[in-house]
């Protein structure tokens, strides 16, 4: 029953006016929870976490370098999945979704790239390094811009979206390599400190920021995608009735 | 109230970025969306024939 539900609010969603409302309903609630969820991250960060023995008050750029690296990655697989729902079944507002991906993306792997130069200059004494961990997250990065630019190169939006899709999956052989990166090869970034499953290496005491500010970050990579989504699937229907119906109804908010 | 740090100017400009970032992902949408609206009123007041044209 649950799962019929589901399956049925899933397949209306493929309808450009409900999924506009939806995105119009739950946007303003992610981006809530986003400021609260951040809010707590930062009081934590700067004043409960004590400075680390060795790092010192650096580490608290750590709290947003991290979360904005996971979601960097969790957003390209995030970006993969819609592609490939866009690509096998044509659903034209999953493909947007997809493309509006990209900007979020890149906006947290910039995020992940500069917070991770200017903790670099104090603790390696360099602002980069050449190394594996870091050349892939730039690879990310120019993956990220190469899909944005090719999905604006085409007049037709869903020819590019469907020619950006591939690129996406193409690309998806980066994030393992980002992942692995500090085990196969021999890198000046640390390998990985905090683990789902087994002990971290991380003291716990250090934790709480770190949890708050990634769920901060998923949250807003959600309200920022339904926000783009939104614009875009507008912008594309500008000639459709539905969009008319809009204008000249209540009007579109 | 504003923490006392160590390499304060280190930690205050990652932050710096990441709130730019943050504000650019909050406000582009806003921004496009108001360009876009103003966009599709002014083509639908075209097609209706109530276009007040501003410089006539």
């Amino acid at each position: 029953m649950i799962w019929k539900s589901i399956k049925v609010g899933f397949h209306r969603l493929g309808s450009p006016p409900t999924f506009y409302r939806f995105c119009l309903l739950l946007s303003p609630w992610l981006w809530a929870g986003f400021a609260i969820c951040t809010i707590i991250g930062l009081y934590y960060a700067f004043y409960v976490v004590p400075p680390d023995y060795q790092q010192s008050d650096t580490v608290r750029i750590l709290y947003i370098h991290v979360p904005a690296a996971w979601q960097a990655m969790a957003g390209y697989v995030v970006m993969a999945i819609l592609a490939m729902i866009a690509l096998v079944w044509r659903i034209r507002t999953t493909e947007i979704m997809a493309m509006m991906c990209a900007p979020i993306g890149a906006a947290f792997t910039l995020i992940c790239l500069a917070t991770g130069s200017i903790w670099g200059r104090p603790m390696w004494g360099t602002w980069w390094e050449w190394d594996a961990r870091l050349t892939s997250m730039l690879v990310l990065l120019f993956i990220y811009l190469g899909i944005m630019g090719l999905y604006a190169a085409f007049e037709d939006r869903r020819k590019g979206a469907r020619v950006a899709c591939i690129l996406v999956l193409v690309g998806l052989v980066n994030i393992p390599i980002i992942h692995f990166s500090v085990e196969w090869w021999t890198t000046l970034h640390q390998g990985k400190t905090i683990r789902i499953f087994g002990e971290s290496s991380m003291h716990y005491s250090m934790m709480p920021p770190l949890i708050w500010m990634t769920i901060a970050v998923k949250l807003m990579f959600g309200a920022a995608l339904l926000d783009r989504s939104r614009n875009e699937l507008l912008s594309q229907d500008r000639r459709k009735g539905w969009v008319a119906k809009k204008l000249l109804g209540k009007g579109v908010k | 109230m504003i923490p006392e740090l160590e390499y304060a100017s280190f930690v205050w400009s990652s932050y710096g970025i990441f709130a730019v970032v943050v504000a650019w992902q909050i406000l582009q949408p806003v921004l496009y969306r108001r360009r876009l609206m103003a966009e599709l009123r002014e083509e639908q007041a075209l097609q209706s024939g109530e276009y007040d044209d501003p410089n006539p």
